[in-house]
């Protein structure tokens, strides 16, 4: 009991401090301006060209674009700083020294990340009112479209904080966690060309892309796919976790 | 306190620390003294939980280091060798977060934090950037952060380093007054300093210790010893090296630009067999000049790779 609420403590105090060191940089202002520029764009695109003002596909399509050609570069950014920059500037020797546990320093971290894409997420609300007050949207979709996207950056961030652990330089932290989720995104055309059934249906299950899409199209939320975000965020964090702990030995 | 034995670490194949064993008292201030590379910093990482050792034990108020090592990091303050600051956080929020890391909140935290700051005389700056301040106020800072969460034991590596001549009064002042009530660890290459501020002092060299007691008794230890330099007119220093060195308690000859320098150890003073030695071989005694030993001597004494000989050039 105790040491729950000493985690629960923990992961707190370095959400609290991660999350607020994010709004003293200028990056996710700029990440921020990247996201509302594109899904905007890609909103009206939707709207007004492709699907005459019709509300489902819009969303569906606004989401879907947001949450694999966006996010492939604003997650990888957003999560490229925070183990690398500690490393670099030595501030780790604070964390490895304090009474804190490492895959609470990493959980902690990647909470922060996705605490700011939740306010990301929340912005693009404004889509959703703004097709209920043009036509009439079912509010459940609605909902299952943003509990989707929601979740998927959870899991992207995921991957980036894996990408921070590895190295101590930024760029290549962002270079790595872009490579991965373009791999976790795209690996599904792989799956078309391998004659293997079942080998094909477990690359085609390994893609992020395919347990997207019956959230965004149909609404459903399938244990299966919450089964599979929640799978795919434990192995990354707790990839990261051991790579962090590592550097106790080989620093 | 600090119970420590047989710990050994290794770098890839490097022994950074081989088989090191010491323990301090409550309440002691503890110079820790050898050359850079020596292992301070490798041993101290290991004390405060940030690497495990390889091999051997160490403890911290019975807590093992390893087994326990969140238990000894909440009774161990540590001051890195270079203050590892968030460089966009203020003084405050800086020394902050490190006692919310120890698991303070409220009230206590805060009153807390401005104890410390108070401490170390940064209160005034609270509000700056950790950025802004000098290298004197950054060790400040530093410390106030080991010191946050009132520990036990306080590990402090190089805290003088890189300091100007009054800032390392001001933090030596310091670790004076904030050491009392917890045992301190201190590692520095400075010989001044541990003689002023420990009780007692561990000189560690190529990752062992080589010499363990108070300030007073190793200089003790070197009293049998005896440093003098001789000058001789009518013949080459180098010559008289030669002559000196047969010469029994004789132990090292150094060479000087116009004489030779003799450390003198065993049960008699070499001192009248050197001068007579010299009148012997009909050479000019003009001068015979004792040196007295300090804890330079003894330092350097202990390690040197080999013993200085007649063969080194001045």
């Amino acid at each position: 009991m105790q040491t729950l609420t000493r985690s629960l403590h923990n992961l707190w105090v370095i959400f609290k401090h991660e999350f607020a060191l994010y709004f003293i940089s200028p990056v996710v202002y700029i990440l921020g301006a990247v996201w509302v520029g594109f899904s905007s764009f890609i909103f009206i695109l939707y709207f007004n060209q492709f699907n005459q003002g019709m509300s489902e596909p819009t969303m569906s399509g606004t989401m879907g674009f947001l949450s694999t050609w966006v996010l492939m570069f604003i997650a990888p950014a957003m999560t490229m700083r925070l183990i690398s920059e500690e490393i670099n500037s030595g501030t780790h020797e604070l964390l490895f020294t304090a009474p804190v546990r490492d895959w609470e320093i990493v959980v902690g971290k990647w909470l922060a990340s996705w605490g700011v894409l939740t306010v990301f997420v929340l912005i693009t609300g404004l889509y959703g009112l703004f097709l209920t007050w043009r036509g009439n949207p079912d509010p459940g979709l609605l909902l299952a479209n943003y509990l989707g996207l929601w979740l998927i950056c959870g899991v992207t961030l995921t991957v980036g904080v894996f990408a921070s652990s590895l190295t101590k330089y930024q760029i290549a932290s962002f270079l790595v966690a872009f490579g991965l989720l373009f791999a976790l995104i795209f690996i599904y055309y792989i799956s078309y060309v391998i004659p293997n059934q079942t080998l094909s249906d477990i690359v085609n299950q390994l893609s992020l892309q395919n347990h997207q899409n019956k959230l965004f199209r149909e609404g459903v939320v399938d244990w299966a796919d919450i089964a599979y975000f929640v799978g795919m965020a434990s192995v990354f964090l707790f990839l990261a976790t051991q790579v962090l702990s590592s550097r106790r030995w080989r620093s | 306190m600090i119970q420590v034995e047989g710990l050994t670490r290794f770098y890839g194949s490097y022994k950074a620390i081989d088989n090191i064993s010491f323990h301090t008292e409550p309440g002691e201030i503890v110079g820790f003294l050898g050359p850079n590379g020596a292992g301070k910093t490798t041993t101290m990482r290991i004390l405060t939980g940030y690497m495990p050792p390889n091999e051997g034990k160490a403890t911290i108020a019975g807590y093992d280091v390893f087994e326990q090592s969140l238990d000894v990091r909440r009774q161990v303050g540590y001051l890195p060798e270079t203050v590892p600051l968030y460089r966009e956080s203020s003084v405050w929020d800086y020394v902050d977060y490190m006692a919310a890391l120890h698991g303070m909140s409220g009230k206590k935290k805060s009153d807390r934090v401005g104890e410390v700051l108070e401490m170390v005389g940064m209160i005034d700056r609270a509000d700056s950037m950790v950025e802004s301040l000098s290298k004197g106020m950054r060790q400040r800072v530093g410390l106030a952060q080991a010191l946050v969460h009132s520990p036990k034991v306080l590990i402090l590596d190089e805290p003088t380093i890189g300091l100007d001549p009054r800032q390392v009064r001001e933090v030596r002042e310091l670790i004076r007054t904030l050491g009392e009530g917890c045992t301190v660890l201190l590692s520095t290459h400075i010989l001044s300093e541990v003689s002023q501020l420990c009780s007692r002092i561990l000189i560690i060299n190529k990752g062992q210790i080589v010499a363990e007691d108070s300030p007073e008794t190793l200089s003790k230890r070197m009293e049998g010893a005896i440093r003098f330099s001789v000058r001789v007119r009518g013949a080459a220093p180098a010559d008289v090296a030669k002559v000196v060195k047969a010469l029994k308690n004789v132990s090292e000859v150094h060479l000087l630009d116009d004489g030779v320098e003799i450390m003198s150890r065993g049960e008699d003073d070499a001192r009248p067999a050197v001068a007579a030695a010299i009148v012997k071989k009909s050479w000019d005694l003009i001068e015979m000049k004792s040196a007295g030993m300090s804890l330079e001597d003894i330092f350097l004494e202990l390690t040197q790779d080999e013993p200085v000989s007649d063969e080194e050039e001045n």
